[in-house]
């Protein structure tokens, strides 16, 4: 049993590592976006995995990974549309060049 | 009962709602409610006064109510204690040598409102704001708790900030910035003073035998008086069978640590030599009306702070220093004056000055014993009209001729008189003329000094020849000599600028013809200090 | 007998306290009354202090001390109040006397100043202040009274304050002064920590200076007897302008004549006289004492008296007289002899106020103080001509006039214990004859008028430098001949009585009439009778006043003969042995200096610290600014690595957490 949870949670902290280094490295504000699709995904895998193979097993895992891919869609409807705005006024999607938190 | 000193201390506060409901373009009115508001003080201070030293010790006015009680954790002690809790009392009294500086206080500031007749910009929030001051510096020097003092030590430093800021001359900014950074500092030090001696000398027990008592802190001046004093006072309080072992009796490396930490935030205000340079600045860059409450008030908080919160709480910390703080007030002295007597400008030369004599404040403080201390408080009084009286002067000159430097000044006797003669006046007074204020505590605190440590005595004797040289020098070049031809069409000093002149005057001379208004009430305030540095000889 | 007057002493500061008062709060709204009131109120305490005197001198001779509490606490205890001894009796008459005089004299003297309000104030504060000098029963109120005197000295010298050698010469005296008050100061210090009871009255001070005994009972050691006596004497040196703290004397000529007369001649600088006697009982107990006393008085009657003989200012000279004689004074009482010290210092009041109100009337009308411009114009004013000449006699010790009998007391006591300072004496003596005949001579004695001026106005336009031209002077002094006249007899008045007093002041202590001594010191008086003295001083004056004449007598050979001859010591005196400048160079220019180093110092190293801890805080807080680049993905870097040092703490660490 222990060996099931053990590779899911591999493969969420693989997904969620993947997800960090294009958060982290990628220009485009699309790909990082979608990088942190990826992390949301490793946590709703961790979820499923727990509420399955966890300690105490629950349902309440799963419901909380619908929600949480709920947020994530709003959350992505939201920052694609930001992304567009932004677009609109700069004319780039370049993450370098947004740094209006310094000024 | 009457609350008398609640009433003095917040008094100006009156001034401060009505000022708000005036315009701000009804100049005229708003001087007058300054002015009128300043005076409200100066009344109840002499009050006060008058009604303190009839009958001595029993009627020194005093009040204290709970103010702040904040309960600490008690589950982790439950069956021991039955409540455990940090308590700040509103605890204020004019005994000792509170009384003196706080008549000087209101007198000072009412002058100091008197001459700000020539603030002409922002006239409302200024008084505001000097209000607001005074009401900071009576509270320092009527405090009774650790934190209540600490408070009104703060509360100063945000209204003196923006006269300092918003009034200034050219480079106000700076000037009020250095001010704020260094007596932060020096607040931060204190703070740290007061929280070393509050979780030690400032636990109490209160509660039946048997029961399990309460665990109070508090920094009530007087029991942590006590409880420094003597081990056995804490022991005492305890419910349990008498033991001899305080396991809070503070060890002599932490009173040095303390001590250490209170002279040099007292230092800061006072100043002290190496922490001195803000004041030059704020001397330099402050309005008059406000330099004449720094140099005369503020510092003294320094002084006071030192004597009541530092050798009233470890004398014999303080005793077994007296060495060095002797040589400190003797570098004071020596540097001050050196310094004053190559200044241009008068009002550095005055700054100066002032190190040099809160120089004789320490010496006075590291006499440790009665004639020092009467000194260090006289000489604090004094110093405090004298330099009051200077920048009342140096506030005309500026007014009338635009500056005051030395070079540029002179002959000024044969058109000003009145001024000039005031100046004369401040010069003999502050080098210790007899007859006048200077010359008693100047005299006290060597007098004390001697039987403490000849040598420095002697060698404060210096600090007098030098205090005449740099005196003399100023005051001279401005007043005497030929005059200049720009002087030629000066207006001559009206009754208006007069007043406050008048008044500082009479007081510098009272107190030289009869020190006794200031020694009679301290000489009960330092009992207690007395007893305990002969205890521990 | 009951004592009537005595007990009404304290009336006698009042009047003049009253004066000084009335006349601050009336200011210029006294202007003409002004005179009327220092006169007056002078004139009062000055009969009730006469009175008082005779009644002491016929009757009641106790010491009458009145003190009361002035400031007390814890065991210390200060006491004001009044003592009346014979020493103090006189000392009152001889200041109200002069005082009163200096007023009317200087009611003409001042007419036409605007300020006289403000001048008679001042004297009236002066004469306050110099009574209760007198009547201070104990050191610490004579030391209040010590100050208030001197800075009424310094004002009245700085009343002409538009000059700026006035205010350089009034800085000067205070803090010259203020360098002996500060010797006088340490010894209150010493005395208070060392008598019974911290008291410091001069009865108490008798009690245990009375013998090594009583002494040694207290605590005091022989040294440290030494010590106060030396610092006391400080004190003594600055006021009476003894060597080295006498450069502020002559300087103090810049202020209004009368008030020359007054303090800087025969009231304040006799107060450092009247100190060393009042305070005589610590003296007395230290041999090393009296010897400082007596050989710095006797170095600075000769060596004040050969700079006399070569200035040119009228003042001046009588200044430097003034030091001398301060100098045998102190001689006198270095030598022991406290009745022959107080004794000249009685006649010399006299005489030399005598001498410079004379000087005064002449300046008065001439407008210069040098005496060679003055040049022989004087003797147009007969009655300030025939005073002068009297009260220079006095001075210069002719028989019988008053300074003969002091004279002579001091040097019959040197001749008795110490033939050095004898010697000392007597050539001060010769030394004083001559420049005093030079004065005159040069002043009053009309022949040697227009011929010879030119030379000696050249003469000393060629010593002085540029400072004057001589050309110039002597027009003047040739249009103005004419209108020299007599001063009004507001001034005269008090010549002509001063000139009385230094005439018969001297027979009060005679070697033929002595209970002088006995009633002022209580003891004894002995034979001071000594013929070889006697003889030997009315010699050495006559021919001190016989070389004067024949150098600068009407048919004299002039100054520039022997001046040129002995170039270099000539301009040593004339420079006043350069006292002055060796102070500005080692004590004035050396402060300077320092006060720059140091202000230097403050700014840029003690504020140059502050500064740094400041700008390094900034240049701190800077660097991580750098961090703040605002871009999101470091943010997030940073955030990923503090998480795994966290972690790895964790794992390193935390091991039992885990």
């Amino acid at each position: 049993m222990s060996s099931m949870l053990a590779s899911y949670l591999t493969l969420a902290a693989i997904l969620f590592c993947i997800g960090l280094y294009g958060v982290l490295t990628k220009r485009s504000a699309v790909i990082v976006l979608l990088s942190i699709e990826l992390m949301l995904n490793a946590v709703n895998l961790n979820l499923i995995a727990f509420s399955k193979y966890g300690v105490v097993p629950s349902l309440k895992g799963q419901v909380f990974s619908l929600f949480s891919i709920a947020i994530a869609a709003a959350e992505v409807a939201v920052g694609i549309a930001i992304l567009i705005a932004l677009y609109r006024n700069r004319g780039t999607t370049n993450v370098d060049e947004f740094n209006e938190l310094r000024n | 009962m009457v609350p008398w000193l609640t009433l003095l201390m917040f008094s100006p506060l009156v001034g401060v709602l009505l000022l708000s409901f005036v315009p701000h373009n009804r100049v005229k009115l708003l001087r007058c409610i300054g002015i009128a508001t300043a005076l409200l003080p100066l009344l109840l201070a002499l009050f006060v006064y008058a009604n303190a030293n009839v009958g001595g010790q029993e009627n020194n006015l005093t009040e204290r109510y709970n103010w702040i009680s904040i309960p600490l954790n008690i589950e982790a002690m439950q069956p021991l204690l039955q409540s455990w809790s940090f308590q700040i009392d509103y605890h204020l009294s004019i005994g000792g040598l509170s009384l003196p500086l706080v008549v000087m206080t209101a007198i000072v500031t009412a002058m100091a409102a008197w001459a700000s007749l020539t603030i002409r910009q922002r006239v409302k929030s200024y008084y505001i704001w000097f209000l607001l001051l005074e009401v900071g510096m009576l509270g320092v020097f009527m405090a009774r708790d650790l934190f209540l003092f600490f408070l009104f030590f703060e509360w100063t430093l945000v209204p003196m900030f923006f006269l300092i800021g918003i009034w200034g001359f050219a480079k106000r900014e700076k000037a009020a910035n250095r001010f704020l950074v260094y007596n932060g500092l020096g607040s931060a030090l204190l703070l740290i003073a007061f929280l070393i001696l509050t979780v030690t000398a400032g636990l109490a027990v209160h509660g039946e035998a048997g029961a399990s008592p309460y665990l109070v802190y508090s920094g009530d001046l007087e029991q942590i008086i006590r409880q420094l004093g003597d081990a056995q006072s804490f022991v005492n309080t305890l419910p349990g069978p008498a033991s001899s072992f305080n396991p809070f009796y503070l060890s002599e490396a932490w009173r040095t640590i303390a001590f250490i930490l209170l002279l040099v935030a007292f230092g800061i205000k006072l100043p002290i030599f190496p922490f001195h340079t803000w004041m030059l600045r704020v001397h330099m860059e402050a309005p008059t009306p406000v330099v004449m409450l720094h140099s005369g008030v503020l510092l003294k908080m320094g002084a006071y702070g030192l004597i009541q919160f530092g050798v009233a709480l470890l004398p014999q910390s303080f005793a077994s220093w007296s060495t060095v703080l002797a040589i400190i007030g003797l570098v004071n002295i020596v540097y001050g004056a050196l310094l004053a007597f190559v200044q241009k400008e008068l009002r550095l030369l005055l700054a100066y000055s002032s190190i040099s004599h809160m120089g004789f404040v320490l010496l006075g403080i590291a006499a440790m014993n009665d004639i020092g201390l009467q000194g260090a408080v006289l000489q604090m009084v004094s110093h405090g009209f004298i330099s009051a009286l200077f920048f009342l002067v140096v506030g005309c000159l500026l007014e009338r001729t635009g500056t005051s430097r030395i070079d540029e000044l002179g002959g000024l006797a044969k058109r000003l008189p009145f001024l000039s003669a005031v100046l004369l006046l401040a010069g003999l007074a502050s080098l210790g003329l007899p007859g006048l204020s200077g010359f008693m505590a100047e005299l006290l605190s060597l007098l004390g000094l001697y039987g403490q440590l000849p040598w420095a005595a002697i060698a404060g004797g210096i600090g007098i020849i030098l205090s005449a040289v740099y005196v003399l020098r100023g005051v001279l070049e401005i007043t005497y000599g030929p005059m200049d031809k720009r002087f030629a069409q000066l207006k001559g000093t009206q009754a208006v600028e007069a007043v406050p002149a008048i008044v500082l005057t009479l007081a510098i001379i009272l107190i030289g013809v009869m020190p006794t208004f200031v020694t009679m009430p301290v000489e009960q305030g330092i009992e207690h200090i007395i007893h305990s540095i002969q205890a521990g000889r | 007998m009951e004592s009537v007057y005595a007990q009404y002493v304290w009336a006698v500061p009042i009047f003049p306290l009253l004066t000084f008062l009335l006349l601050t709060l009336a200011r210029s709204a006294a202007k003409g009354a002004a005179a009327f009131v220092g006169v007056g109120s002078s004139l009062i305490a000055c009969v009730l202090s006469i009175l008082i005197l005779l009644e002491r001198l016929t009757a009641n001779t106790d010491v009458y001390t009145v003190n009361f509490d002035w400031l007390s606490f814890g065991a210390v205890q200060f006491e004001l109040g009044y003592e009346l001894t014979n020493l103090n009796a006189l000392m009152l008459v001889i200041v109200t006397v002069v005082s009163t005089l200096v007023n009317l004299y200087a009611k003409g003297y001042m007419a036409d100043d605007e300020r006289q309000s403000v001048f008679f104030a001042y004297i009236g504060l002066f004469t306050f202040s110099m009574l209760g000098l007198v009547l201070s029963p104990n050191l610490l109120q004579l030391y209040i009274f010590w100050e208030l005197v001197g800075v009424c000295s310094f004002l009245l010298i700085g009343f002409w304050y538009e000059r700026s050698s006035a205010r350089a010469a009034a800085k000067k005296a205070f803090i010259m002064t203020r360098i002996g008050d500060v010797g006088l100061l340490i010894a209150i210090l010493i005395l208070f920590w060392h008598m019974p009871n911290h008291a410091l009255d001069f009865q108490t001070i008798a009690q245990v200076f009375a013998s090594a005994d009583t002494m040694s009972q207290y605590g005091i050691s022989a040294g440290l007897a030494t010590w106060i006596a030396s610092l006391i004497f400080l004190g003594a040196i600055g006021k009476s302008g003894q060597f080295p703290l006498h450069t502020w004397l002559p300087d103090a000529m810049e202020g209004p004549t009368p008030i020359s007369a007054l303090i800087h001649a025969a009231t304040m600088v006799a107060a450092g006289v009247y100190l060393v006697a009042r305070a005589f009982d610590i003296f007395q107990v230290s041999q090393t004492a009296l010897l400082i006393v007596a050989s710095v008085g006797g170095f600075t009657a000769i060596f004040a008296a050969t700079i006399a003989i070569a200035q040119r200012d009228m003042k001046r000279i009588l200044a430097y007289s003034t030091v001398s004689q301060l100098g045998y004074m102190m001689l006198a009482l270095g030598l022991g002899a406290v009745t022959a010290g107080i004794f000249h210092l009685f006649t010399h009041a006299f005489f030399k106020a005598l001498l410079f109100l004379g000087a005064g009337s002449v300046i008065h009308a001439v407008h210069t103080q040098n005496i060679f411009q003055i040049d022989g114009r004087g003797h147009n004013m007969k009655i300030t001509a025939w005073t002068f000449a009297i009260g220079a006699l006095a001075l210069s010790g002719v028989p019988p006039l008053s300074g003969f009998w002091s004279k002579d007391a001091i040097l019959s006591v040197a001749w008795e214990s110490n033939k050095l300072l004898f010697v000392v004496g007597i050539i001060t003596a010769f030394l004083t004859a001559f420049y005093m005949s030079r004065l005159f001579f040069m002043a009053f004695t009309g022949a040697s008028a227009l011929s010879t001026s030119e030379t000696a106005v050249e003469a000393s336009g060629a010593a002085d430098g540029a400072r004057r031209k001589p050309d110039a002077s002597s027009i003047v002094h040739k249009e103005t001949e004419s209108t020299i006249h007599e001063s009004p007899a507001v001034m005269t008045i008090p010549l002509i009585v001063l000139a009385i007093l230094a005439v018969v002041a001297g027979f009060v202590y005679t070697p033929i009439n002595s209970g002088f001594e006995t009633w002022l010191t209580g003891e004894a008086a002995g034979d001071h009778t000594n013929w070889i003295v006697i003889i030997l001083s009315t010699i050495v004056a006559l021919s001190g006043i016989g070389l004067g004449y024949v150098v600068y007598g009407p048919n004299g050979v002039r100054e520039d003969r022997w001046s040129s001859v002995l170039k270099p010591l000539y301009h040593l005196i004339e420079r006043k042995y350069y006292v002055d400048e060796l102070y500005t160079l080692f004590f004035v220019y050396p402060l300077k200096v320092l006060g720059k180093v140091l202000y230097v110092f403050d700014r840029y190293i003690i504020d140059g610290v502050v500064r740094c801890t400041a700008s390094c805080t900034v240049q701190f807080g800077k660097l991580f600014t750098r961090v703040q680049n605002g871009q999101l993905q470091s943010y997030g870097l940073l955030s990923l690595y503090g998480f795994s040092a966290l972690l790895l703490l964790l794992l390193l660490l935390g091991k039992g957490l885990w």
